[in-house]
């Protein structure tokens, strides 16, 4: 027995709360409290306490090791700063270099110890997004349904995206609209032949000797249990059918429980000319709003390790990742023949799948969500008596600039710095005319050189520039908390809710010429400097883009001044300069891509425990001139995406 | 154009004169028959309302205290229902007081009045079930649906990564459990067919479908060979699908409540139907998307219909997600938008803008309240049987304070609301204490909610 009995249950208590596997004892937390909590106490506790929280972050209530772990993304971010020297700030004492050092190995030897086990973070079950749904209905029934008009809206987690699984949510209205849905697809399926006939190749005629067979069963015998020949012949539409919108083979049971619903639609139609196919719509729309279809779901096993899930699982992430959609029936041979956890194999489905036409999917699921531009092109909020110019086409042109300027970026280029800078873009007459650039003509996007240096990659993209914009205007602020936070994932902590009145700032911005004064009030009291800093500069050297992205020299007759000093010191002159300078931040970036790119994949939000993956990925893109072939080939051959572990937390964490 | 179609389209509603023909049609129903099932009384309905960033706080606040005062000029819209107010002053939401943000706690939590979790998704949670769904659980059985909700915008997608929460937390007020969220519904068409497609005059019913049972009975056992392999917080989310079957499966079974639905359904109200359904159409095809105002009105007189017809008991609206950006310069004097104006820096001209747009949302909060005036129900009239509340988590936009919360209360409840007061309670009273008599006034007296310390006995008659 420990000596220790509270010491041995704490660890229990924090493994059901934080999900992060540690083992914490005595040496960890004497250690812990006698060499590294006194510099904490002595140089972060007079900001960082319980009720001052400065910056929203409280250092001073870590007593034992486990708390160290259990927010290791805060402690990871500790280091950072007090390795780099940026905390404690300015003005207040330094640390010495032994605290330096003696603090920053006492976290690390706790982070390290908790990431030394794998850990590949919980897999939950998934309803499908409605984007999901969309694209699983035009690959299964070829008909293409606008599920996001139709379904109540989902919200975003994790990173940012509508595929998190927290977030997606069951509730009375959708189930009916869902069932609507089934209805109305498979009814507009069967309005078009040609559709029909891949689902259903050829409609079960009954012969004369069938039908008197058929009569005499149902009309007389009042029995349904004899229809052998139209229930093969369902079954071979039926179980194909189920089986991609399930991503997996049907057991027997359910197979059988399919068919008998079949026999049992079909014993009501058969005299109907087309009875064979209205039995199997009537079947297929069970199909289409069973939890099998409409959620991801990946079996719990009762094993202390994290475990391979099943290859016909595996093929699910794969084909949701890279077609926001079900696998095809490639892939699901693939997974039934071969082993889909072998690296080779995985790279391989992966490379043809990325060449498929329906990676298109996730350049827009991915760019339109990250850079936040769907919200801001679908429901604009943009002034459009201020701004007549933003019409549809010049809107829905913004979009697909985006879209497919990151399709070429992933797929073609294969260089994912293009999107801080390149010189080519996306464009058609409308936006080439808004962006002033001659020679293109025509409604079809196509890719353009650009001369202007000022206008590559997305800093320069009108839909991104409008979606840091207020309704009527710019903001720099925005625009700069837009790049510290979308492009290098280093967001500016929230504005106090109380924000103190500036006395000489009681007047507002009619229009953009005292912008830049105005401003530099913000930036002077101590509690919003700080931030401020970092983000106006920022915002003003993109000023020479309006709120709806055009090029412009001048507010009104006063010349714009464009440059900026930034919170490092750094000197620039306009975007050009700026975008160089962000070049040079191509580490921040990369982790912020591959953070975002994670969540997207797991649909869960990324923590602690990802941070070996997480640093993998940033690796393959430092080390790849940022290739994001391999950035992709690198997720979907890591560790989380084959692996899942038991949620049995009762049981299975007294069993240990 | 558009305007003189909004003074015709208030004529027609006008001029449906409700009042005059209902009692015509409940004297055409046999003695000893009501067309509320059980009960002769009408049932009590209650409406709970959500306006984003708060108001100007110089300008709402009546003068003068009890039955003896003067409205406000945010609250002059409502001077012809000012009989059947309450405006309730110096209530606190404790748990929305927090250092961490200005927005998503005080919304999440608005009928919830729980401390909200700080999260982007896992651990989801904003304390506890809402008031309206509380409400809906005990009253719900006797209606088609259980609550209805409705709002202007979908759910703000992305997470707001310097805060550390989901927007999710803003684009809700009505929660089925702490971490379940309801879904609300912004289209009016859809929201308008939901409850009434089969009853529009000149468009043929949707068949009835016989299968439909059949059809769910077959995916619900699905869930439940599913629901074996799963993990226990997989068993959490499939939980949410097979109760949502159940509770469509339960609107199938009960033929009772289609019933008396039905009965609702007088031919007066069929042509009411006709109108909204094509005021719908109207405004699909010529709404330009600035002015909501088109929209809001048809939700609302959805959601009148909804009661009138007694579809349900319980309805929430939300005029805007949280920390709503809204364009309101479609508003005569408002050049800029909602939550910029409303950080108003204590500048006239935003302090003016910033009132304009409360005013607004008390327009539309009025039109309601009259058209449910104009509804004659057993001795009186819808509203005289509702409770209506309007209000937002926080006080003045430019301070984000959850104190002295700007609340309305409309309705007599059926006869349980005292009205006609301006009322100041003690300084920090509980927002949960308006809640508690809300429920009080629904029928559901045996809960203490949240942290609530009584009722709110000066408006209880």
């Amino acid at each position: 027995m420990s000596p220790f009995p509270h010491f041995r249950l704490l660890p229990l208590a924090f493994l059901c709360i934080f999900s992060v596997r540690v083992y914490a004892d005595t040496e960890d937390d004497f250690r812990w409290r006698k060499e590294v909590r006194p510099i904490i106490r002595n140089h972060c506790s007079s900001c960082h306490n319980l009720s001052e929280k400065k910056g929203g972050i409280n250092l001073d209530d870590t007593d034992f090791a486990v708390g160290v772990t259990s927010r290791g993304e805060l402690y990871q971010n500790v280091v950072r700063q007090v390795q780099a020297g940026t905390m404690p700030p300015m003005g207040k004492p330094r640390m010495s270099h032994e605290e330096v050092e003696q603090m920053v190995a006492g976290i690390n030897r706790l982070l390290d110890k908790a990431l030394s086990e794998p850990d590949p973070g919980d897999a939950i079950l998934r309803r499908m997004s409605h984007r999901e749904y969309r694209h699983a209905i035009l690959d299964m029934v070829g008909v293409d349904f606008d599920a996001k008009a139709f379904f109540p809206s989902d919200a975003s987690g994790g990173e940012g995206f509508d595929n998190q699984s927290r977030v997606l949510f069951f509730t009375p209205l959708l189930i009916e609209r869902y069932y609507e849905a089934a209805d109305s697809i498979l009814r507009a399926a069967r309005r078009q032949e040609t559709l029909w006939r891949k689902i259903v190749p050829e409609s079960y005629q009954p012969g004369i000797g069938e039908q008197i067979s058929l009569w005499w069963n149902l009309q007389v015998l009042k029995k349904d249990d004899d229809m052998k020949k139209p229930v093969a012949a369902a079954e071979k539409v039926l179980i194909p059918f189920a089986t991609i919108a399930y991503r997996r083979f049907l057991s027997q049971e359910e197979t059988d429980q399919l068919l008998s619903f079949f026999r049992e639609m079909y014993a009501a139609r058969w005299q109907n000319q087309d009875g064979f196919d209205q039995a199997i719509t009537e079947t297929l729309k069970t199909v289409l709003i069973s939890p099998n279809f409409l959620y991801r779901s990946e079996t719990n096993l009762s094993l202390t390790k994290p475990y391979l899930i099943s290859n016909f699982e595996l093929a699910t992430r794969l084909s949701f990742l890279l077609w926001s959609s079900v696998p095809d029936s490639q892939l699901l041979d693939v997974a039934y023949r071969e082993n889909l956890h072998d690296p080779e194999i995985i790279r391989r489905e992966g490379l043809r799948m990325m060449a498929d036409p329906r990676f298109m999917r996730f350049a827009e699921a991915f760019s339109g969500q990250w850079l936040g531009v769907e919200q801001a092109m679908t429901e604009p909020k943009t002034d459009t008596k201020k701004f007549p110019e933003f019409d549809d086409a010049l809107r829905s042109a913004m979009y697909q600039e985006v879209v497919q300027y990151f399709y070429h970026v992933f797929y073609r280029s294969r260089n994912l710095l293009d999107l801080i800078d390149s010189d080519y873009t996306f464009l058609n007459e409308t936006l080439a005319r808004h962006y002033g650039i001659e020679g293109v003509a025509g409604d079809e996007m196509r890719a353009v050189l650009l001369s202007d240096k000022s206008r590559g990659g997305v800093l320069g993209m009108g839909a991104v520039l409008t979606a840091s914009s207020l309704p009527t205007r710019t903001s720099p602020v925005l625009r700069g908390k837009w790049v510290l936070e979308q492009m290098l994932g280093t967001p500016p902590p929230p504005p106090p809710p109380d924000v103190p009145e500036l006395e000489d700032a009681k007047k507002s911005v009619k229009n953009e010429l005292d912008l830049r004064e105005l401003l530099s009030l913000h930036r002077a009291p101590s509690t919003c400097a700080g931030c401020h800093q970092k983000m106006a500069p920022i915002g003003l050297g993109l000023e020479n883009f309006d709120a709806i992205g055009r090029w412009r020299e001048k507010y009104g007759e006063t010349p714009i001044d464009a440059s900026g000093v930034l919170v490092t010191g750094q000197q620039f002159e306009g975007p050009a300069a700026l975008k160089e300078i962000l070049c040079e931040d191509r580490e921040k970036f990369a982790r912020n891509i591959s953070r975002k790119l994670l969540s997207y994949a797991l649909g869960r939000g990324v923590g602690f425990t990802d941070s070996p993956t997480i640093n993998q990925m940033t690796e393959s893109l430092t080390q790849n001139n940022f290739d994001s072939q391999e950035l992709m080939l690198t997720l979907i051959t890591s560790y989380p995406f084959h692996y899942k572990r038991s949620d049995m937390p009762e049981r299975y964490n007294n069993d240990q | 154009m558009e305007k003189s179609w909004h003074i015709s389209r208030r004529r027609m509603l006008k001029g449906m004169g409700a009042c005059i023909a209902l009692p015509l049609l409940e004297a055409m129903i046999p003695p000893g028959f009501s067309s509320f099932s059980g009960a002769n009384q009408p049932p009590q309905r209650m409406a709970c309302m959500y306006m984003a960033n708060g108001v100007n706080p110089y300008k709402w606040t009546p003068e003068g205290w009890g039955s003896n005062f003067t409205l406000s000029p945010i609250l002059q819209p409502l001077k012809n229902v000012k009989h059947q107010l309450n405006i309730l002053g110096e209530l606190y939401n404790r748990n929305s007081d927090t250092r961490q943000e200005g927005h998503f706690t005080k919304t999440a939590n608005f009928l919830t009045s729980m401390r909200i979790t700080k999260t982007v998704d896992s651990g989801l949670d904003c304390g506890g079930i809402s008031v309206d769904q509380l409400v809906a659980n005990k009253v719900g059985k006797e209606t088609m649906f259980p609550s209805l909700q409705y709002g202007v915008d979908r759910i703000d997608t992305g997470i707001c990564k310097s805060t550390g929460f989901t927007r999710l937390y803003g684009s809700s007020i009505s929660w089925a459990s702490r971490n379940q969220p309801c879904a609300k519904e912004i289209d009016p068409r859809l929201a308008f067919d939901r409850i009434f497609r089969n009853y529009i005059p000149g468009k043929p019913p949707v068949p009835f479908d016989p299968n439909k049972k059949s059809v769910l009975d077959l995916v619900q056992s699905d869930a439940q060979k599913l629901n074996r392999q799963l993990g226990v917080s997989d068993r959490n989310k499939l939980s949410e699908y097979m109760e949502s079957i159940r509770s469509v499966e339960k609107r199938l079974e009960d033929r009772q409540n289609l019933k008396d639905f039905e009965a609702r359904i007088t031919p007066d109200v069929r042509e009411e139907l006709a109108r909204m359904d094509t005021r719908i159409d109207e405004w699909a095809e010529y709404s330009e998307g600035v002015d909501i105002t088109p929209k809001v009105r048809l939700l609302l007189d959805i959601m009148v219909l909804a009661f009138q017809c007694d579809a349900t008991r319980v309805t929430t609206f939300m005029f805007g997600n949280s920390a709503n950006n809204r364009n309101f310069s479609f508003l005569e004097g408002v050049f800029d938008t909602h939550h910029s104006i409303s950080h108003h820096k204590d500048d006239p001209k935003n302090l003016d803008q910033y009132e304009r747009i409360n005013r607004w949302h008390m327009e539309q909060y009025a039109y309601m309240l009259e058209k449910m005036q104009d509804i004659c129900e057993g001795e009186g009239t819808l509203l005289d049987n509702s409770m209506v509340m309007i209000g937002s988590g926080l006080r003045d936009g430019n301070r984000h304070s959850c104190h002295n919360l700007p609340i309305v209360v409309a309705g007599k409840g059926g006869g349980k609301l005292k009205t006609g007061q301006n009322l100041q309670f003690a300084k920090d009273t509980p927002f949960a204490n308006l809640h508690q008599t809300m429920m009080k006034v629904m029928g559901v007296d045996d809960v203490q909610f949240a942290d609530s310390t009584g009722d709110l006995c000066e408006i209880l008659a």
